[in-house]
């Protein structure tokens, strides 16, 4: 028993978590170390607005890489749902807690319709998914009638959500201090889907189906409702991230502000370890891969080269990447 | 041996163009391992099919614990304790022992999955088998052995009641073959009735308290282990009438050169040391029963798979094959068993497969001929006979015989002197098998040397000057025609 | 219906091409009797040019079974490179163009590497490489942009390359490089062995092809394609903006699968691809003059592809 305890213990932490959260932290440090702007609280309290959104995006497109199909519809459709449902508030009057609920219904619904594509008419899941990119990215400005969205600001009556994901703490000095209080919402649920990836049959279900499909339908198991649950999941976890996208932006938002951002999300997942191939991945390593991304972002202009640099360094990592799981694969093959 | 719980009677099922089971009988008894035997293709798995209910029979009946049942799938059977160990294991790796032997059926803490119980339970599942496996280890940490074992807790965790192992040794060492040996006996001990296939003849010996052996998807008979010979089963299964006149002896002048010689070829597990030399205007057939890694062999010989070691001549020259192109450059040209996967292309022309392999002839200038590549395309259609509206028709439209036709057109397009006939008749009407055998016997004559890989006995008789048995991955018998039989054919095919 | 299809002329031609022919010719007519005047054909002209290299490009590379997804941003950063070079470094403009379209067929040996000998999945290493090319289309302008030499102005004979004195000198290019693919993709070893690979890739590997080889070349020629793609556009458009591009590989990708090259790989039609670009341009331009928001094109692709590659993927499961 003691022996099994330990091997079970040794492989909750695999060698590539453990790398990328050590690049994790040693990017960390670098930039502290290496900027003086970049130690600071603020910077921080920025770092982390922009990861917010990045890291609900990630969750739900880790399940559905996990089932081994894909979602490219989740940065388009993140801003879509931030539009319209701000449209909602802004000029229907609802109240800002049901904008939240139209932002989330939304995301479940383009969820929904990714699931139906996928699992029941087997359009492979990137083209589908890319095809629902386009159409949100069309109805964010089509229902918008291509006008820019913002929601309620802070100081408004109803910009209380915005202190979801940033509390600002009047200090002694009369000022106010920002508290991240965003953070405890992504680590809740982190906790959250987690739990539900692991100790939940729909969980289990979508990773069985991700290995190996026609095993898992053979042993009963309904592989096209849990299929589907992989993308309502990811379509609900865009409609929170749209949420989290209109808090942290005190300016307003615009349609093609979602183009890419599902780059950044797949990859952040593909960095913590989340398999290509299905199967295999966790909520956490697509956490600490959001977060390399988020430290590249922030980092990189504190110690003088262009917010730019990103680009070009988010593609090299996303391909060396997919090259090691590839390889990987490979070798077990 | 206790009371019979399943029997089958007069199974009978067809597909068209193929009777498949004629006829056939199986009573398991509680607590006795049954062996069902018979060569590639006798109707082994078909039955085994009929029984768990992914096919229906056509008529006979299946009595089970005293009622007459008929499954419609694997499920239903599996629920009425009915469970078959694939040799082709269907895991999810990435999901532990215990949950991939749970799947479908977890124990729930609430909306939790109780992977603590279910971990508990697996191990209580082990500890009752004997077998030490880590239950929340992830299934691809673990061997083959490792994994069938998981297959056979599984199965017993469905309260099976008889259990069909399906090759369960292909892929064991012999230690491992030892414990799945004692967790059979086990089994028997505790009246569970289990159907063993295999080709092994040894092991069939060690484990099995009586043999069905089949031929031809028939019933031949049903034999009491311990009173019988090895000698008894095989000519059991193989004795059938040979009526198409096997060769005599062989064609080959004595002096033809050695076109190919393979020296010490290993790849991987199904392919260990295999030596052979080819001369020119022989037919050579690879004799042996299913995994006995004669296409593997021949896979690596091409370089369509990494080889590990071994030299190849041609023509007395060293070779470096690394990939298929370089197989065929050297003129050796392949024709898969699977000529849907590795033959045609099925969703183009007739020409354009006919000239894949030597598309570089038919280039004029940047352009493909087109006329040449129908005018040459049309030859061969009328040398080797092939049913095909035109030149242009999709190859997915033809028959499986002119399929075949095709490929053989596709190697002979490019003139290669070493052709590997893989199953060349596989799942082709009579016709075109004579039509191919006839073209193959003209091959030679021209002075081109053919490997032929069959699993027909007939065919392998018939048609071969020298006959390579192989089994598990070497080489176990090199037989002349004229010293060629039935009997010492399987007998070097199960020496294992 | 079935007589129809099954005339010598139709099949030569294919039903679907027919079809779409007419569509063509039916939103023309749409369009133009909606909105009141006729469609400016200039305007789709301006966007066709460009698109249209595209779509051809990636007519090969969805040949073979892969996509890309990084053709519109590489045309950006194409653009971009040739433009910075041309503008504010004052390299000779016949240069210029060379390099601009050096940078696209950078990419496309890139890609062909990373999918073909790599084996890396083609969607998502295409998705990294989209992201290097906007960042260095990011970097080399700093961020701002660059706009090509307008008419009139000191090297402008660039634009001439698509429209000389109401000539449309672009469309002509355009048709000459698809002729030339069309005969590449059906009457040379290079398409032959490119739609191999799509249909059965093995079978043609055991044939004694080096598949690795082909399959890079189908994106080693969308790469070159997409940097020609970059002189129209800059030639139409002149002005570039930074870290953008996207919109365009889908638009190229949806026309390919409009016109009846399939997803699976194996099939592909460059007139399909090009009569998909006229489309779909005359949907841009369309719904704008009929004064509908111009994002409806975003929302139309996304069914037209979904409704093409359903369809595709329903008759091959009946051919099963």
């Amino acid at each position: 028993m003691q022996t099994l305890k330990k091997s079970g213990s040794t492989r909750k932490f695999d060698l590539q978590r453990i790398v990328v959260l050590g690049v994790a932290i040693v990017l960390a440090a670098f930039f502290s170390i290496a900027s003086k702007e970049f130690r600071q609280y603020t910077t921080i309290v920025t770092l982390l607005d922009s990861f917010y959104y990045f890291a609900f995006m990630a969750i739900g497109v880790t399940f559905c890489l996990i089932s081994g199909g894909n979602d490219l519809s989740v940065g388009t459709g993140m801003v879509c749902y931030a539009m319209i449902a701000g449209m909602m508030v802004k000029d229907f009057g609802c109240p800002v807690w049901m904008g939240i609920i139209i932002a989330l219904v939304l995301g479940v619904a383009i969820g929904a319709l990714n699931g139906v594509m996928v699992a029941i008419m087997n359009l492979p899941a990137f083209i589908a998914t890319l095809c629902t990119m386009l159409i949100t990215r069309g109805l964010s400005s089509v229902v918008c009638s291509g006008a820019s969205i913002s929601w309620p600001a802070r100081a408004s009556e109803e910009g209380w959500f915005r202190n979801i994901f940033k509390y600002m703490m009047p200090n002694a000095l009369g000022k106010k201090t920002p508290i991240p209080t965003g953070l405890i919402v992504v680590i809740i649920a982190v906790i959250i889907m987690a739990f539900i990836l692991n100790k939940t049959r729909v969980g289990r279900y979508i990773i069985a189906i991700g290995s190996n499909k026609e095993a898992a339908r053979l042993s009963g198991v309904n592989v096209v409702k849990y299929e589907m649950l992989a993308y309502i999941i990811s379509g609900l976890f865009a409609g929170i991230a749209g949420i989290a996208f209109a808090a942290s932006n005190a300016s307003s938002i615009t349609a093609s502000s979602g183009l890419g951002l599902e780059l950044d999300a797949i990859g952040g997942a593909i960095i913590g370890g989340t398999s290509m191939t299905g199967g295999s991945g966790s909520i956490v390593g697509s956490m600490i891969g959001i977060l390399i991304l988020a430290l590249l972002k922030n980092g990189l202009p504190k110690i003088g080269l262009t917010g730019d640099w990103q680009h070009v360094i988010t593609g090299v990592i996303l391909i060396a990447a997919i090259w090691f799981d590839v390889i990987k694969n490979r070798k077990k093959a | 041996m206790g009371e019979t719980i399943l029997t089958m009677k007069g199974i009978d099922k067809s597909f068209p163009g193929v009777h498949a089971l004629d006829h056939v009988d199986l009573e398991v008894r509680r607590g006795e391992v049954h062996a069902l035997m018979g060569e590639n293709g006798a109707g082994k798995s078909t039955l085994m099919k009929v029984l768990t209910g992914i096919y229906t029979k056509d008529s006979g009946t299946i009595t089970y614990e005293g009622k007459e049942i008929e499954f419609h799938n694997p499920k239903e059977a599996q629920e009425a304790g009915i469970v078959i160990v694939h040799q082709e294991l269907n895991m999810m790796n990435h999901l532990t022992v215990a949950q991939n032997i749970f799947i479908g059926r977890e124990f729930m803490k609430g909306a939790m999955i109780d992977d603590a119980r279910m971990n508990v339970e697996s191990k209580k599942l082990f500890n009752q088998l004997g077998i030490n496996i880590d239950p929340s280890e992830k299934m691809g940490n673990l061997t083959v052995g490792k994994q069938q074992m998981c297959e056979i807790a599984k199965a017993i965790s469905h309260q099976a009641k008889v259990i069909i192992f399906d090759e369960p040794s292909a892929a064991l060492t012999e230690a491992e073959i030892e414990e799945l040996f004692k967790i059979i006996r086990d089994l028997r001990d505790r009246q569970l009735g289990i159907v063993y296939i295999s080709h092994r003849m040894d092991e069939i010996k060690v484990i099995t308290d009586r043999v069905t052996v089949m031929r031809d998807g028939g019933y031949v008979g049903t034999l009491i282990t311990r009173d019988c010979t090895k000698d008894d089963i095989i000519n059991m299964m193989v004795g059938r009438v040979i009526y198409e006149d096997p060769k005599t002896k062989s064609m080959v002048a004595p002096d033809a050169p050695v076109v190919l010689k393979v020296e010490h070829l290993c790849a991987g597990k199904m392919v260990q040391d295999v030596s052979f030399e080819l001369h020119k205007g022989e037919i050579l057939g690879f004799s042996g029963l299913m995994g006995a890694g004669r296409t593997e062999t021949a896979r690596a010989l091409f370089g369509a798979d990494p080889k590990e070691r071994g030299d190849i001549y041609i023509n007395g020259k060293k070779v470096d094959i690394r990939s298929p192109k370089d197989a065929v450059a050297l003129g050796i040209g392949y024709l898969s068993e699977d000529r849907k996967r590795y033959g045609i292309v099925v969703d183009k022309s007739v020409a354009e497969n006919s000239t894949m392999a030597n598309l570089k002839n038919f280039i004029k200038g940047i352009f493909i001929d087109k006329k040449e590549e129908d005018s040459v395309t049309k030859t061969y259609i009328q040398r080797l006979n092939t049913k095909t509206p035109g030149t242009d028709q999709l190859v997915v439209n033809l028959s499986g015989g002119n399929q075949q036709k095709v490929v053989l057109a596709k190697w002979l397009v490019k003139d290669c002197d070493i052709l590997i006939f893989d199953e060349p008749t596989r799942g082709i009407d009579v016709g075109a098998k004579s039509e191919i055998y006839h073209l193959m016997n003209e091959l030679v004559a021209q002075g081109k040397s053919i490997i032929m890989i069959s699993s027909e006995m007939t065919e392998i008789l018939r048609m071969s000057d020298r006959i390579v048995v192989m089994c598990e991955g070497r080489k176990t018998a090199e037989i002349d025609i004229a010293d060629a039989t039935q009997e010492n054919i399987m007998h070097a095919a199960t020496m294992r | 219906m079935e007589k129809f299809k099954n005339l010598p002329i139709v099949k030569k031609l294919g039903f679907n091409r027919i079809v779409l022919v007419v569509i063509m010719v039916l939103l023309y007519f749409l369009f133009s009797v909606k909105s009141g005047r006729p469609l400016d054909m200039g305007n789709v002209l301006n966007t066709v040019d460009f698109m249209g290299f595209l779509a051809l490009g990636v007519t090969f590379v969805i040949a073979t079974g892969g996509i890309d997804f990084s053709i519109g941003p590489v045309m950006f950063c194409a653009g971009l490179v040739g433009g910075q070079l041309l503008v504010v470094n004052g390299w000779p403009l016949w240069l210029c163009l060379i390099v601009t379209i050096m940078v696209g067929l950078a990419f496309g040996i890139a890609n062909g590497i990373m999918v073909a000998y790599m084996k890396l999945p083609s969607f998502i290493s295409s998705m990294a490489s989209m992201r290097i090319a906007k960042g260095i289309g990011l970097l080399v302008t700093n961020s701002a942009g660059v706009s090509w030499p307008s008419s009139g102005a000191e090297n402008d004979w660039y634009r001439n390359l698509v429209n000389y004195n109401g000539i449309p000198v672009g469309l002509i290019i355009l048709l000459v490089t698809a002729v030339i693919c069309a005969i590449v993709l059906n009457k040379t070893r290079v398409g032959r062995y490119i739609l191999c690979i799509g249909s059965n890739r093995e079978a043609l590997r055991l044939s004694g092809v080096d598949t690795r080889k082909w399959e890079a070349l189908a994106y080693v020629i969308c790469g070159l394609l997409a940097g020609v793609a970059a002189i129209m556009y800059a030639g139409a458009i002149t002005k570039y903006a930074a870290g953008q591009g996207d919109v365009f590989n889908n638009n190229a990708i949806a026309a390919c699968v409009m016109g009846g090259t399939s997803m699976a790989g194996g099939t592909a039609s460059i007139a399909g691809s090009l009569i998909g670009i006229f489309i779909i341009s005359m949907l841009r331009v369309g719904i704008t003059a009929m004064k509908f928001s111009p994002d409806w094109q975003y929302i139309i692709t996304g069914v037209i592809v979904a409704l093409c590659v359903f369809a595709d993927i329903r008759s091959r499961a009946r051919k099963k």
